[in-house]
């Protein structure tokens, strides 16, 4: 008898996945697929409740070729991410119904599906299976995105089977250091394993020199699938770090370097959902800082945050899809003033735009407020944290800049455009609904931000809503909007322009490209030459040969008596000398 | 998609009052440019609120800059400024043709720069 509650939640999503792959299209297995699509997410999450009754669930286990699996996990991390990837399953879903896609509809499953198993899974062989499995099933959502996105694409997969690559080579190392263990406990960086998992977790997770795959893939990918993308994998690339590296102190300096520098980036694009890919590099990058820190205040700003990010970043790209689902382009440039076709896709924009940018009321400002605070009262102890502190601060006015101001500005105000388009379909502004409400209601002072924070591994005591917290939060947003006015006013603010903007990805998409095709063409220019050489060679030696041996050659010819005898003794006597000192 | 814009033709515009959503009506005062223009001071009034509460109410956990009367203000202020100013330079070092990479189709054809070089080839 199979014990259902001894397999991995994320299993059942995967399985739903490749139903929807296997059934044929048609119009009731088109509803069968939408029923899927939004119902094994639901399934997977009661699953969940079912297996987690205590602290610490641990399952599943299996012993392949000696080396024992915990291929189930479940505890007070893991469950959140398990239970929030169920919770944007369900509001992806509802926001791609309108789409008939069965690529999409499985892609999406497989991938969550593998996201979910990947969290909960108890050793580092398990992790690598479906660390794989999201890589190779996320990336026909971004192949959905059409012709423009295939190389996109083919990078992604490339990095991210990479990045498995190095986790298993890292695992394996791992493991040998710590007597053949594969358990997926605390890392660390003592030995050559830790750090290529930290490698691993890097691609993933969108370190500094190794996040281009995100600003290259995810706004190629189609408007359902960046907001499928959004969502899994780098949240999962934090949970194994939140597992994996709490406390690890490179972090702190990585993470913080990572929430400044998109902000630039986000600044000069064009593309709005790159500014918003950028905004999710920088948005990550508060949380790694959070690992860093590793106190328990940290770690609850770090769960805290990613949870609520999931949502809101998800709402952002959402509404900016429903803006390229009915305009056709995200580009800065191309639109402005609508909010007045799309004036329910603009108000959710807004508050998923106050929510990233901290606004009192609105999600982030009950999350991101305590990673910034655990790094000041560590930074008490260790002054040069100070500089961190204040890196963060300059990063949340970045946020508002990209998140909180471009992104809504110049889509539904700024200048009109004149286009007058249809509100976004009924499905759309359902899960845009539903997000929004997430962010108000995760935040809402009495009751709500509560419930958020009984959801934290660590007994959160936090209270946010003092009136130094939210006076000292409202200067710095105040102070950011009133900067933009002026600098709009004055005309310094930017024009938006059409242009590509060079990442580090130019290394390889141009650089790395030319010097590959620099030794491609020396290798056809050595190959020919040696090609020719070959053949020289062998026309001369078989020139040389047929001079001699054929009809016409040498040997044929008639030669004197004498001159055979002669040749002959000569032989001989060489012969004789040879077996002479031989002997 | 768009009801205004053909492929490489810049957008021209069209009747104000057609195509707008009834729940947009009440509030298509948000596009007048006096508004627009006065909205600074609703920030600023903020700003200035939020200063002198401050000076009320002081951190509990100062960092060295909350001596500062208004230093979250501050940081804001720069920062954003600093960013935004960045633009310039960044924009000539990093900016390049849309189709600078030449991977065959861009996000957008419609809207593109390559498409409206196609057209005037």
């Amino acid at each position: 008898m199979i014990d259902f509650l001894q397999i991995n939640p994320g299993v059942w999503l995967i399985l739903s996945g490749i139903i929807c792959a296997l059934i044929p299209n048609s119009f009731l297995t088109q509803l069968t697929r939408k029923c899927l699509v939004t119902g094994a997410p639901i399934f997977t999450a009661f699953m969940i409740t079912q297996i987690f009754t205590s602290d610490i669930v641990v399952g599943g286990k299996i012993s392949i070729a000696g080396i024992d699996l915990t291929t189930l996990r479940i505890d007070s991390l893991s469950m959140v991410w398990g239970y929030l990837f169920c919770l944007i399953g369900v509001l992806n879903g509802i926001f791609g119904l309108h789409e008939k896609c069965r690529i999409t509809d499985s892609s999406a499953l497989i991938y969550s599906g593998a996201a979910i198993a990947g969290v909960l899974s108890g050793d580092l062989l398990t992790l690598f299976l479906f660390w794989e499995l999201t890589a190779i099933s996320s990336v026909f959502l971004v192949w959905r995105g059409g012709e423009h996105a295939y190389a996109a694409g083919v990078r992604y997969l490339a990095l991210h089977v990479l990045s498995g690559v190095i986790l298993l080579i890292g695992a394996i190392i791992h493991a040998n250091y710590n007597g053949g263990s594969y358990a997926f406990d605390h890392i660390g960086l003592q030995n050559l394993g830790g750090w290529l998992i930290l490698l691993a977790i890097g691609i993933k997770c969108g370190f500094p020199f190794l996040h281009m795959w995100m600003q290259d893939a995810y706004p190629k990918a189609s408007v359902t699938g960046t907001v499928i993308l959004s969502a899994f994998t780098t949240k999962m690339a934090i949970y194994t770090l939140a597992r994996g590296y709490v406390g690890t102190e490179i972090l702190i300096y990585i993470g913080a370097v990572m929430t400044c520098f998109p902000v630039f980036f986000a600044l000069v694009e064009n593309d709005l959902r790159r500014v918003l890919s950028f905004s999710l590099n920088n948005q990550l990058g508060f949380m790694v800082c959070g690992i860093g820190i590793g106190t328990e205040l940290a770690i609850n700003g770090v769960v805290g945050q990613v949870f609520v990010h999931v949502i809101f970043k998800s709402l952002l790209f959402m509404s900016i899809g429903a803006v390229i689902y009915r305009v056709g382009t995200s580009k800065a440039s191309e639109l402005g003033g609508l909010f007045r076709s799309m004036p329910i896709t603009a108000l959710f924009c807004l508050i998923g735009a106050g929510s990233i940018a901290a606004f009192p009321l609105l999600a982030a400002f009950v999350t991101k407020a305590m990673i910034i605070s655990s790094v000041i009262y560590e930074a008490h102890h260790n002054s040069a944290l100070y500089v961190i502190a204040a890196m963060l601060l300059f990063a949340s006015a970045g946020v508002m800049e990209h998140s909180g101001i471009k992104v809504p500005y110049f889509t539904f105000f700024s200048h009109d455009s004149g286009r007058r388009v249809k509100e976004a379909p009924w499905n759309m502004l359902v899960a845009m609904g539903l997000a929004a409400s997430l962010c108000i209601f995760l935040a809402f002072p009495w009751g709500g931000y509560q419930m958020l924070y009984d959801l934290l591994p660590y007994e959160a005591d936090y209270k946010p809503y003092t009136v130094d917290h939210v006076v000292f939060q409202l200067q710095l947003l105040f102070a950011a909007i009133t900067a933009f006015c002026i600098l709009k006013k004055s005309g310094l603010y930017p024009a938006e322009k059409r242009s590509e903007i060079l990442d580090f990805d130019w290394f390889y998409r141009k650089c790395g490209l030319y010097i590959v095709k620099s030794i491609n063409h020396t290798w056809n220019a050595l190959d020919t030459r040696l090609s020719n050489a070959t053949r020289n060679t062998y026309n001369t030696i078989n020139k040389s040969l047929y001079g001699i041996f054929s009809p016409i050659g040498g040997f044929s010819k008639t030669a004197p008596s004498g001159l055979a005898a002669v040749m002959t003794a000569a032989m001989l006597i060489l012969v004789l000398i040879l077996v002479y000192f031989v002997r | 998609m768009s009801s205004i814009r053909k492929p490489g033709q810049p957008g021209k515009a069209m009747d104000k009052q057609e195509g707008i959503h009834p729940f947009a009506i009440p509030f298509l005062w948000l596009g007048n440019k006096k508004v627009i223009d006065r909205f600074i001071w609703i920030p600023f009034f903020g700003l200035i609120l939020t200063i002198l509460i401050g000076l009320l109410y002081p951190q509990k956990h100062p960092a060295p800059w909350d001596v500062v009367p208004g230093s979250w203000a501050l940081i804001g202020f720069v920062s954003y400024s600093l960013i935004v100013l960045c633009a310039k330079p960044l924009t000539f070092l990093l900016a390049r043709p849309e189709n600078y990479y030449g991977e065959g189709g861009l996000l957008d054809p419609e809207f593109s720069v390559e498409n409206v070089e196609d057209e005037n080839d």
